[in-house]
C-alpha cells in the first residue's frame, strides 16, 4: 500500500498543495490532469526522486522521508520506475541496461547466464525479442522499443510497485495500445500495485481500478472509471471534454 | 532622483548579496559532494573497473595532447630565455629557467588546462545530459547512488593520473628545451643542464606533484557537481558546460596562485 500524507512542493510557485491518497496493494490508479499540475512531480516524490517540502510518502507504512540510506535503498528496491522517456543509460546496450534494474548484491551473486536468463524473460513479457536487441544501444531503438526495455528494466527485480511515468506519451496509436495492454497485462501476472500518470484519459479509464484527477496542485477527484464519466464535478467534465475534444481533432489531422 | 540614487546604492549591494550567497551555496555543494564522495570510497561502494575505465579515460586518451603541449611549452620558454639571454646573460642560465617555468608553473598548469578542455568539460556534458533526460533519476530508481557510480570514479581517477601526467610533461618539456636551446641559441646540452642543476631544488619536484594533485582533484569535482546541477534540456547543458570550464579555469588559476606563497617560502 502507498500513502501519499498531505504532500506540498512548490518550485517558485506552488505545484502540489497538500495532495493526499491512499493506494491500495495489487490495485491500478491512474492520476490524469493537465500538463503542468505536477503529476510527475507526485510520482518522483514516492521514490524521494523530488523532495516534497512537506509531507511524507509510506510503503507498506514505512515512511520514505523519516528513512535512513539503506532502508530507503531497501524501499526502492520494491519499486520498479517506468520514466517519460525512458532514461535508459546511454553508453550501455539493452542487455546492460535491463540488468541494472537487478538489485547490486543479486548481481554480484548470481552467475553471468542467470542474469542473462532473467533479462531476456523480461524482454520477452514486454513482447521485445530478446536475441534481435540485446546487443543494441538505446540509439539504435525505436521510441515505441525504449518505452518497453525501459519496463523491463522496471520489472527484471521483481517489484511489488510500479510507477509508471506517462508510458505512452510520444507513442504511436498501435504502440499507445500495446503498452497499455502491457501495464495491464504485468498488473494481473505480478500482482503489483501499479500508479499511472498519464494525460490519456481513454487508456487510463481503460486499465485503472481508480483514476485521480490533479488541478491545480490538488486532488480534485478519485474514484472508479465509472464515477469519473458520470462525475457531477464540473472541473471533471471540462478536462475530459477537452481531452476527447483534442482527441477527436488529433484523430481527424491524423487520417489521410 | 531619490530612486535614482536608491537604485545605485541598492543594485551594488544586492548584487554582491546574490553573488555571494551563490558562491557561499556552491561551496557548501561541493563540501558535501567531498564528503558523499569520501564516504562512498570508504565503505567500498567504488567499482574498481569504474576507476580504472576513468584512468584510461583521462590518462591514457589525454597523452598525446598533454605531450604535444609540453613540448610547446619546453620549446616556447626555451627559445623566448635564449632571446633574452643572448649577449647579457650567461647561457646557461637558460636550463635553470626553463626547468623551473616548465616544473613550477608549466607542466601542471597546462596539463591542467588539457584536462579540463578535453576530460572535464565532457565529464559536465555527459552528467548533465544524464540529469536532463532522467538518467540519474533512473540510476536512483534502480537503487545506484549516482555519486558512488558516477563522481567517487573520476575524482579518484583525476587524483591519480594528474601527478603521472604532470610527471610526463615536466620530463617531456625540459627534453624539449634543452633540444629548441640547442638549435635556437646553440647551447649544448650539458651546459643546458649544469644551469638546470645550478638552481634546483628537489622541493620543486614535490611541489609540482602536489599541484598536480589539487589540480586533480578540483577538476573532477568541479565538473561532476556542475553536471548534477544541470537543468533545462540541451541548452541547460551547453550553458552548465561552459560555465563548468570557466569555473575550472578560474579554480585552477587561483589555486596557482596561492601555491607560491604557501609553499614556495
Amino acid at each position: 500500500m502507498i500513502e501519499y500524507l498531505d504532500i506540498y512542493k512548490a518550485f517558485d510557485v506552488p505545484v502540489l498543495s497538500g495532495v493526499s491518497l491512499t493506494v491500495e496493494t495489487g490495485e491500478t490508479l491512474s492520476v490524469v490532469g493537465p500538463s503542468g499540475t505536477g503529476k510527475s512531480v507526485l510520482l518522483k516524490t514516492t521514490l524521494g526522486l523530488i523532495i516534497p517540502d512537506r509531507g511524507d510518502v509510506l510503503i507498506d507504512g514505512r515512511s520514505v522521508y523519516g528513512s535512513d540510506r539503506n532502508a530507503l535503498h531497501e524501499i526502492r528496491r520494491q519499486v520498479g520506475y517506468v520514466f517519460q522517456y525512458a532514461a535508459l543509460f546511454d553508453s550501455m546496450n539493452v542487455f546492460e541496461n535491463v540488468s541494472q534494474g537487478l538489485p547490486d548484491d543479486v548481481l554480484r551473486q548470481l552467475p553471468k547466464r542467470d542474469i542473462l536468463r532473467r533479462v531476456c524473460d523480461s524482454l520477452d513479457a514486454v513482447n521485445l525479442d530478446p536475441a534481435a536487441i540485446l546487443g543494441k544501444l538505446p540509439a539504435e531503438l525505436s521510441g515505441g522499443m525504449r518505452k518497453r526495455v525501459g519496463l523491463a528494466r522496471a520489472i527484471v527485480g521483481e517489484p511489488k510497485i510500479l510507477l509508471y511515468d506517462e508510458p505512452v506519451t510520444g507513442l504511436d496509436p498501435v504502440n499507445t495500445a500495446a503498452v497499455a495492454h502491457l501495464i495491464t497485462e504485468i498488473a494481473e501476472r505480478m500482482g503489483v500495485t501499479s500508479i499511472v500518470v498519464t494525460h490519456d484519459i481513454e487508456g487510463a479509464l481503460e486499465i485503472s481500478d481508480r483514476v485521480g484527477l490533479l488541478d491545480h496542485g490538488r486532488l480534485r477527484f478519485v474514484g472508479t472509471p465509472d464515477e469519473f464519466k458520470h462525475s457531477d464535478d464540473p472541473v471533471v467534465h471540462s478536462f475530459a471534454d477537452r481531452h476527447a475534444a483534442a482527441a477527436a481533432a488529433l484523430k481527424i489531422m491524423e487520417e489521410p | 532622483m531619490f530612486a535614482a540614487a536608491t537604485f545605485l546604492l541598492v543594485h551594488p549591494l544586492r548584487t554582491f548579496g546574490r553573488t555571494a550567497l551563490s558562491v557561499a551555496r556552491h561551496a557548501g555543494e561541493l563540501g558535501l559532494l567531498v564528503w558523499r564522495i569520501g564516504g562512498a570510497t570508504l565503505s567500498g561502494r567504488v567499482s574498481l573497473r569504474s576507476v580504472t575505465d576513468q584512468i584510461y579515460e583521462m590518462g591514457v586518451l589525454s597523452f598525446p595532447l598533454v605531450i604535444v603541449t609540453a613540448v610547446l611549452s619546453g620549446v616556447v620558454t626555451s627559445q623566448q630565455g635564449g632571446y633574452q639571454f643572448t649577449g647579457s646573460i650567461p647561457l646557461y642560465v637558460l636550463g635553470s629557467v626553463v626547468a623551473s617555468s616548465v616544473v613550477l608553473e608549466l607542466g601542471p598548469v597546462m596539463t591542467a588546462f588539457v584536462i579540463i578542455g578535453r576530460v572535464g568539460a565532457r565529464i559536465t556534458a555527459e552528467i548533465g545530459t544524464m540529469q536532463v533526460s532522467e538518467q540519474i533519476d533512473a540510476l536512483l530508481s534502480v537503487g545506484r547512488d549516482p555519486v558512488s557510480v558516477l563522481a567517487a570514479p573520476r575524482l579518484l581517477a583525476g587524483i591519480l593520473v594528474m601527478p603521472l601526467l604532470v610527471g610526463i610533461a615536466n620530463t617531456v618539456g625540459l627534453f624539449a628545451g634543452l633540444v629548441a636551446a640547442r638549435f635556437t641559441v646553440g647551447l649544448g646540452g650539458e651546459s643546458f643542464l649544469y644551469g638546470a642543476r645550478l638552481f634546483w631544488h628537489s622541493w620543486d619536484l614535490f611541489y609540482s606533484l602536489m599541484k598536480a594533485t589539487v589540480f586533480g582533484f578540483v577538476i573532477p569535482l568541479i565538473s561532476t557537481d556542475m553536471g548534477f546541477l544541470t537543468w533545462g534540456g540541451a541548452e541547460g547543458v551547453g550553458r552548465a558546460t561552459t560555465a563548468s570550464v570557466v569555473f575550472m579555469i578560474i579554480s585552477i588559476l587561483v589555486l596557482d596562485a596561492l601555491f607560491p606563497p604557501l609553499f614556495l617560502n
